[in-house]
């Protein structure tokens, strides 16, 4: 199947409209970005912990928010997370009060960040406790939060196959096995929400079963991961991540003006930041959390949006040797032309591709697919109505034909 | 142009054969990230100032005595901060006595007198060793607590300038006890206790005070004990003990400890210690005969028995213990006590079954993704499209092949680089097709127009790839794990997608149209 060929579009005709367009678009970004409050800032960048629970039972997500304000976590974030089926949650606190960091002794004093990374663990501590109140009272050893060790203690403690007396170090090995086999079959879903599930694990006898069933609980949720970033580690994050976007698109325009001429670099860059700025006010709208694959997915956006604008400037460059003499609007609009089969048929298989992984993809990898989602959309449209302009106004403004302009009107 | 086909396709087969080979079977052979697999990552500060104040503290300790020993006596010796010290009461006319043993003995120290006080302060050169070494020792004792606990392959680094340590740990699955069993510092000491003389600690910390009239001696400590159910092991409450402050006998001293039963089969821990400790443990255990002794652990009393007779070789250490804790001490007594004291600067834990999740969910994006992107191409390009799909096939090969040829590990964002190079790598292809077509268009021999594609398309192919290159080596710069992950991804891919386009893609077109002479139709 063969289209687009041979199409003579005049691109160039409403590329004012198209600036004016992209100005705006801009504009709308960054009020977006300001206006709509801030950047849903996730640990990496701001500090705090986060933690994904697992539930036997659907959780209401208003319950969990009055159970954590009446521990005194007003600000926690809770959201829903992962496949509707999986009952899981998580659940981010902020770092702990400033004033209580302030109250540190001297600032210099490595005990600042002692005080703050301590508090994140009591933190967590007392969020899971603030849960712990409602989902898991009357609980005795959590078989879904306990690690294999514990496991095996308490099972060597209970000695339901009465091995124990035979001797020390074979009874610790036997309960080991048995341990670790059933905390494997927990891990197949994260929680065990019956009895049967625990029987299913291997090496679980009717009577080691017994034993548990009689002696420990299977708790209201389990944690799946628990996470806290200290506020010298985010901050630390931040920078490396601003630095290395910047660098990147500084190494962005020093290529292109090495392999292209000026104009064209500069019209590349302009269509990057256009790029960057437009799909940044809409992440900010979505209110998707800003994190470190979030900085992946820029810096990659960056990569695509320059790559597609540079298959055009190619044939610009080709075409120009060709044919010296011809305005360079003309130039352009032969050029989109003849790579705009390409320039479609490529953002349509990545768009496809990271589309997939959009809709399938898992909430963690969202933000980072919606980022390439819309990029290849808004760095295809820049490269054809941002980059190209940008490139003759540029001409027009500090190119040979402006020069002798400037020199007739002197003269 | 025979020889040349098949030496290419020799090449060809070579390279996917020696990748496809390294990564298969991809469970056992791809190292799957932290965020992937499950496990704990955690950044650790090295608390370098305890081990400065210790450092100040022995020497200061050290002065005094070489002071005692040339008779000057009756010095009062202060630390003020953490790299300085001063002392006083040094009498006028034994001057030249502290400057001799200053200058011989003492020469880590930069000294000077300020009328009655002489003034100790910590050389750079010193300060600098003593926390590089600080960090070092650290990172040496966290590594023999994580060996004990047998946690395989662990990941132990320092970034020696920030002093820091990163641990990751895969596949734990009790995160607690293991970032208690690293932070333990671990220090015991055994002290003589003044009061309570019974069996049992003071309830309060009011009850000592008392008993010393409302003024605790400088010459006595209070510390505390935790007091547990037996049974659960729940704190219930604290017990007081007043002990001397200054110990002789520390964990420094033991030669060996290990697990094993007391009298009632409850866990204890055996220890032994070295010859110059049971010197010193025979000295103070046999003036002492009678009295209790306190076995203190990071600052905290883990039980406090009675002194029958002169011990020196060995005893034990009960304190209701669990099973699991006895076990984590012994570790930690072995691994000696860490130099300074740790503080958790990040930590990120992950349990397994939230990985498996994320690695299902990448799989079937990648899946569903791959197979839309495929049917793209045959539909656009017809029996050319295969030619591409061949080409996409053998690119996913090679990321995963060279993933694991170069030990690379896979993250989240990985997989999520090799998605999107799935959609990305296609472009190379694309570039060439619609050249080809061009070339068709212009009414050029199917042979030349497959040469001129090639030719006209390969620098388009380079500059767009680079640029992308440019952005996924800053990441790398930049990156942290998964991000690193991500960044390695998509470089192989890029640079894998240049490989099958502008060489496999190649070979496969010449390949086919080597067999006729002349062929006046071109499926694209």
């Amino acid at each position: 199947m063969e289209f687009l060929r041979d199409t003579q579009i005049d691109f160039m005709k409403y590329r004012r409209g198209f600036v004016v367009v992209s100005v705006i678009l801009v504009l709308i970004s960054v009020l977006a970005v300001f206006v709509h409050g801030k950047l849903n800032m996730g640990i990496d960048f701001a500090g705090g912990s986060q933690l994904t629970l697992r539930f036997q039972e659907h959780p209401e997500i208003d319950e969990l928010r009055g159970l954590l304000e009446s521990a005194g976590f007003q600000d926690a974030l809770i959201q829903r997370f992962g496949e509707e089926t999986v009952n899981e949650v998580m659940i981010k606190t902020p770092l702990a009060a400033e004033e209580e960091q302030a109250e540190a002794p001297a600032p210099a004093a490595t005990g600042e960040e002692t005080e703050a990374e301590d508090s994140e663990e009591r933190r967590q501590a007392q969020v899971l406790a603030a849960l712990d109140g409602r989902f898991n009272s009357g609980v005795i050893f959590d078989l879904n939060r306990s690690g294999s060790d514990a496991l095996a203690a308490e099972l060597v403690k209970l000695d339901p196959e009465g091995v124990v007396a035979e001797g020390g170090d074979t009874a610790t090995d036997y309960y080991a096995t048995t341990a670790a086999a059933v905390i494997a079959a927990r891990d197949e879903d994260g929680i065990f929400t019956s009895w049967d599930e625990v029987a299913s694990a291997e090496g679980v006898s009717a009577t080691v079963l017994d034993a548990l069933e009689k002696n420990t609980s299977l708790g209201g949720f389990a944690l799946l991961a628990a996470e806290s970033v200290g506020p010298q580690i985010g901050g630390e994050l931040r920078t490396k991540g601003i630095l290395a976007v910047v660098l990147s698109l500084v190494g962005m325009l020093l290529y292109m003006w090495f392999r292209f001429e000026l104009r064209f670099g500069v019209g590349a860059l302009v269509a990057v930041f256009h790029d960057v700025l437009v799909v940044l006010g809409l992440y900010a709208l979505m209110d998707f959390e800003f994190n470190l694959t979030t900085i992946a997915a820029f810096l990659t956006l960056v990569g695509y949006s320059v790559n597609d604008t540079v298959v055009i400037f190619d044939r610009v460059r080709e075409n120009m040797r060709r044919a010296r003499r011809e305005p360079l609007t003309d130039t352009l609009n032969k050029s989109i032309n003849q790579t705009l089969s390409r320039t479609i048929l490529t953002s349509g298989t990545t768009l496809l591709a990271v589309g997939a992984l959009f809709i399938l993809g898992g909430d963690v990898l969202r933000g980072f697919s919606f980022v390439l989602s819309v990029g290849v959309i808004v760095g295809t449209y820049s490269s054809v109505y941002v980059a190209s302009p940008f490139a003759v106004l540029w001409e027009y403004l500090f190119g040979s034909e402006a020069k002798s302009r400037r020199e007739v009107k002197a003269a | 142009m025979n020889r040349s086909l098949l030496w290419r396709g020799v090449l060809i087969t070579t390279i996917v054969g020696i990748l496809a080979f390294s990564a298969y079977p991809p469970d056992e052979n791809l190292k799957l990230g932290l965020d992937l697999r499950g496990g704990m990552h955690l950044v650790l500060k090295v608390k370098t100032a305890d081990a400065l104040r210790s450092e100040t503290e022995t020497d200061m300790e050290r002065a005094v005595r070489l002071l005692e020993d040339e008779d000057v006596t009756g010095v009062q010796a202060r630390r003020t901060t953490e790299t300085t010290f001063e002392l006083t009461g040094v009498p006028g006319d034994r001057g030249e006595t502290l400057a001799d043993i200053a200058d011989n003995y003492l020469a880590r120290w930069h000294w000077s007198r300020d009328g009655d006080r002489v003034l100790f302060e910590m050389r750079d050169g010193f300060e600098q060793e003593t926390r590089h070494l600080a960090v070092n020792q650290a990172i040496q004792t966290i590594r023999n607590r994580i060996d004990a606990f047998g946690v395989t392959e662990p990941v132990i680094t320092a970034q020696q300038d920030k002093e820091r340590i990163v641990v990751q740990l895969p596949g734990v699955d009790d995160p607690e006890r293991v970032k208690k069993l690293i932070k333990n510092t671990a220090f015991l000491e055994f002290r003589i206790v003044e009061f309570p003389e019974t069996g049992s600690g003071a309830a309060s910390r009011d009850d000592i005070v008392a008993h010393y009239g409302g003024q605790i001696p400088d010459n006595v400590q209070v510390l505390s004990q935790d007091i547990r159910n037996t049974e659960t092991g729940e704190l219930v409450g604290e017990f007081y003990w007043a002990v001397q402050a200054t110990g002789t006998v520390t964990g420094r001293d033991l030669k060996n400890s290990r697990p094993g039963r007391g009298q009632f089969q409850e866990p204890v821990v055996n220890f032994s210690m070295n010859p110059e400790g049971a010197d010193k443990f025979g000295k103070l255990t046999g003036d002492n005969v009678g009295r209790l002794m306190a076995i203190i652990l990071d600052g905290k009393v883990v039980s406090a028995p009675r002194i029958n007779s002169r011990i020196t070789d060995s005893g034990i250490i009960e304190g209701g213990f669990t099973q699991e804790e006895v076990q984590d001490l012994v570790t930690t007594l072995r691994s000696g006590a860490l130099p300074a004291g740790l503080d958790y600067l990040e930590e990120r834990t992950v349990g397994p079954s939230l990985g498996q999740d994320s690695i299902d969910q990448g799989l079937r994006a990648g899946l569903i993704g791959g197979a839309l992107v495929v049917l793209t191409m045959l539909t656009v390009y017809k029996r050319s499209g295969i030619n591409a799909v061949l080409a996409l096939s053998l690119n996913v090969i090679l990321v995963f092949g060279s993933l694991a040829y170069f030990g690379a590990t896979l993250t989240l964002p990985g997989i999520a680089g090799i998605i999107l190079t799935i959609g990305m790598a296609v472009d190379a292809n694309v570039l060439v097709f619609e050249r080809i077509r061009e070339e068709l268009h212009k009414g050029r021999t199917v042979k030349s127009a497959i040469a001129n594609g090639f030719d006209k398309a390969r620098s388009s192919i380079f500059d767009a790839n680079i640029t992308t290159l440019i952005a996924a080596l800053f990441l790398f710069q930049f990156g942290t794990g998964p991000i690193r992950g991500f960044a390695v991804t998509l470089s192989v891919g890029i640079l894998s997608s240049i490989f099958t386009a502008l060489f496999v893609s190649r070979w496969l077109f010449d390949l086919v149209t080597s067999r006729r002479g002349r062929i006046e139709k071109l499926s694209i």
